[in-house]
């Protein structure tokens, strides 16, 4: 009897959360696998010195994710109030508990950029003797427990990028959105952007060689992470053509129409199959020019925030 | 020694045993005193679709009652008729289904959207609600919205706090010329709503989200020729 009645008029207007919510996403995604990728490169290596690598994912990560708050923020239909949710916590919510999150990452990938640019804020402060005395005493604390703060912050990139996942995995009206294979993918597909950004920043304004150690560690893991990836991608998909009907429905996402050609051209085209062409197809000679790295890095940027996008819109489109 | 002895195991006993009476003393009052205030209430919606003839005079009224902008409805009446059969006509009321699990509940970063302490109507607080929308995306019903004039999300709330407050039924049950609309305590067992319950099937929409509405649908059931 329960198929007897049911309706399917809907008082939200499709698409509730846009494209700002899908930019925060991407850059909620490199800042956390900016860091999370430096910093493991960091442990594996042994390294002490302040690479430019570091410095580069440390930057990043800090601006992308204030920029990200501006997004968070601003797509909200009353952001004067943003405060109130700072004020009134809700653990069952994952906005909540993400938010809780986001108020320890960011200090952390500001004090992050203060270990890393300790010179070049000194020589700023120089100007006025006062300041820079205060900030020797705030240095000289925070060194102490650097190696602490670095743990810290690798842990809590990795909440960020998989509280993304999970603040809109939760959300059953919406068979794309609603599996268990979302936060994990925003991971994945976060350490690529993430690998990517840094490494353009580390060789752009850090003058780090793109072929040094570091940049080329970079290099080998990329590969690995984008075959994660892509067969995340693959796993969603096949979880919805074998589910329920609403599930079955929302496959025509990924076959015909915008979204199709939002997946196919953006995310697979762009995002993997340019920097794949790039690197192995048009041979060594150009894989190994400074063109083909800042456009295949871009490239997987771009790839990730088509990733996003079409998440976020085709996942909204396709209500039960 | 001895005696000693036999003095502080009578102060024990005496000392327990004033403690244990006392403390069962106590309890019996507690008891007499919470027995008489009742369970709490759950308020609840049968919608009748064999009687409703589809007038929107509820929906005019909710609108009226709760002040909502023009173009926006927190109660819409769908007609569902299958276009094979024009003449067997099926509406279907479309509001908040007032979930006992509610995800809007759960989700909200702010505890804007929350359950009533006194009447354990899910409802909103306008004055919290940041306007994230993320109740409106978590509502397997897609029954809430972003009210053009508060900027906060809004939904039915068996208009608590126009109607209910002043004693009277929500305002879409007052309208409805057709007796489509019941609405009563479920936990009371003698109320309207559970006798209509006990004698008629009824259905929850989309019963499989585990969220438990407090909304009762009697669909119509075309039995025979």
């Amino acid at each position: 009897m329960n198929g007897a009645i049911n309706f399917t008029y809907g008082f939200s207007h499709g698409v509730e959360w846009g494209w700002p919510i899908a930019v925060y996403l991407l850059l909620a995604g490199i800042s956390g696998g900016a860091l999370i990728v430096a910093l493991l490169v960091r442990f594996y290596k042994k390294q002490h010195e302040d690479t430019p690598l570091l410095k580069a994912a440390s930057l990043v990560s800090f601006v992308t994710i204030a920029f990200g708050m501006v997004f968070l923020v601003g797509d909200l239909e009353k952001p004067l109030y943003f405060w109130k949710i700072l004020i009134h916590y809700n653990f069952t919510s994952v906005m909540s508990i993400g938010v809780m999150a986001i108020s320890i990452y960011i200090p952390l990938t500001l004090i992050m950029c203060l270990y890393l640019f300790e010179k070049e804020i000194s020589v700023v402060l120089a100007k006025k003797s006062q300041l820079v005395s205060y900030f020797a005493m705030i240095m000289a604390i925070l060194t102490k427990i650097r190696p602490f703060i670095e743990v810290l912050s690798v842990i809590f990139a990795v909440i960020i990028c998989a509280y993304t996942g999970f603040l809109i995995s939760v959300l059953v009206r919406f068979p794309i959105l609603n599996t268990a294979i979302l936060p994990a993918l925003f991971v994945v597909s976060g350490l690529s952007a993430g690998t990517a950004s840094a490494s353009m920043v580390a060789s752009y304004w850090f003058k780090e060689d793109t072929h040094s150690s570091d940049l080329k560690t970079l290099h080998v893991i990329e590969w690995p992470i984008m075959a994660v990836e892509i067969m995340l991608i693959g796993m969603l998909f096949v979880s919805l053509l074998v589910g329920n009907e609403f599930q079955q429905t929302t496959t025509v996402a990924f076959k015909s129409g915008v979204f199709a050609n939002l997946f196919w051209f953006g995310v697979m085209g762009i995002g993997f199959g340019l920097p794949l062409v790039l690197n192995f197809v048009l041979g060594k000679k150009i894989a190994s020019t400074h063109l083909a790295f800042y456009l295949s890095g871009l490239a997987s940027v771009v790839g990730v925030l088509c990733l996003r996008m079409f998440i976020i819109y085709a996942g909204q489109t396709f209500g039960v | 020694m001895e005696n000693d002895g036999k003095r502080r195991a009578f102060l024990k006993v005496l000392g327990l045993g004033s403690v244990s009476l006392g403390g069962a003393g106590y309890t019996l009052l507690a008891q007499t005193t919470v027995e008489p205030s009742k369970a709490k209430p759950h308020y609840g919606m049968i919608f009748d679709q064999n009687k409703c003839v589809g007038c929107t005079s509820c929906e005019v009224a909710c609108g009226k009652v709760n002040a909502v902008p023009e173009g926006q409805v927190r109660l819409y009446v769908e007609n569902k008729t299958d276009p094979e059969t024009p003449m067997e006509k099926r509406y279907v009321r479309v509001s908040c289904q007032q979930c006992e699990d509610a995800p809007c509940v759960a989700v909200c970063p702010s505890q804007a959207c929350h359950r009533d302490g006194k009447t354990g109507i899910v409802t909103m607080n306008p004055d919290d609600c940041i306007a994230c929308k993320y109740c409106i995306v978590a509502c397997p019903y897609d029954v809430r919205f972003i009210n053009e004039k508060t900027k906060a999300a809004e939904n039915c709330n068996f208009c608590l706090n126009t109607n209910l407050a002043k004693g009277k039924e929500p305002g879409c049950v007052e309208a409805c010329k057709y007796k489509a609309l019941v609405f009563g305590d479920l936990n009371d067992e003698n109320s309207y709503i559970n006798q209509i319950l006990h004698v008629k099937d009824s259905v929850r929409m989309k019963p499989t989200y585990g969220t438990k509405p407090s909304l009762r649908y009697i669909p119509i059931v075309k039995a025979g020729v």
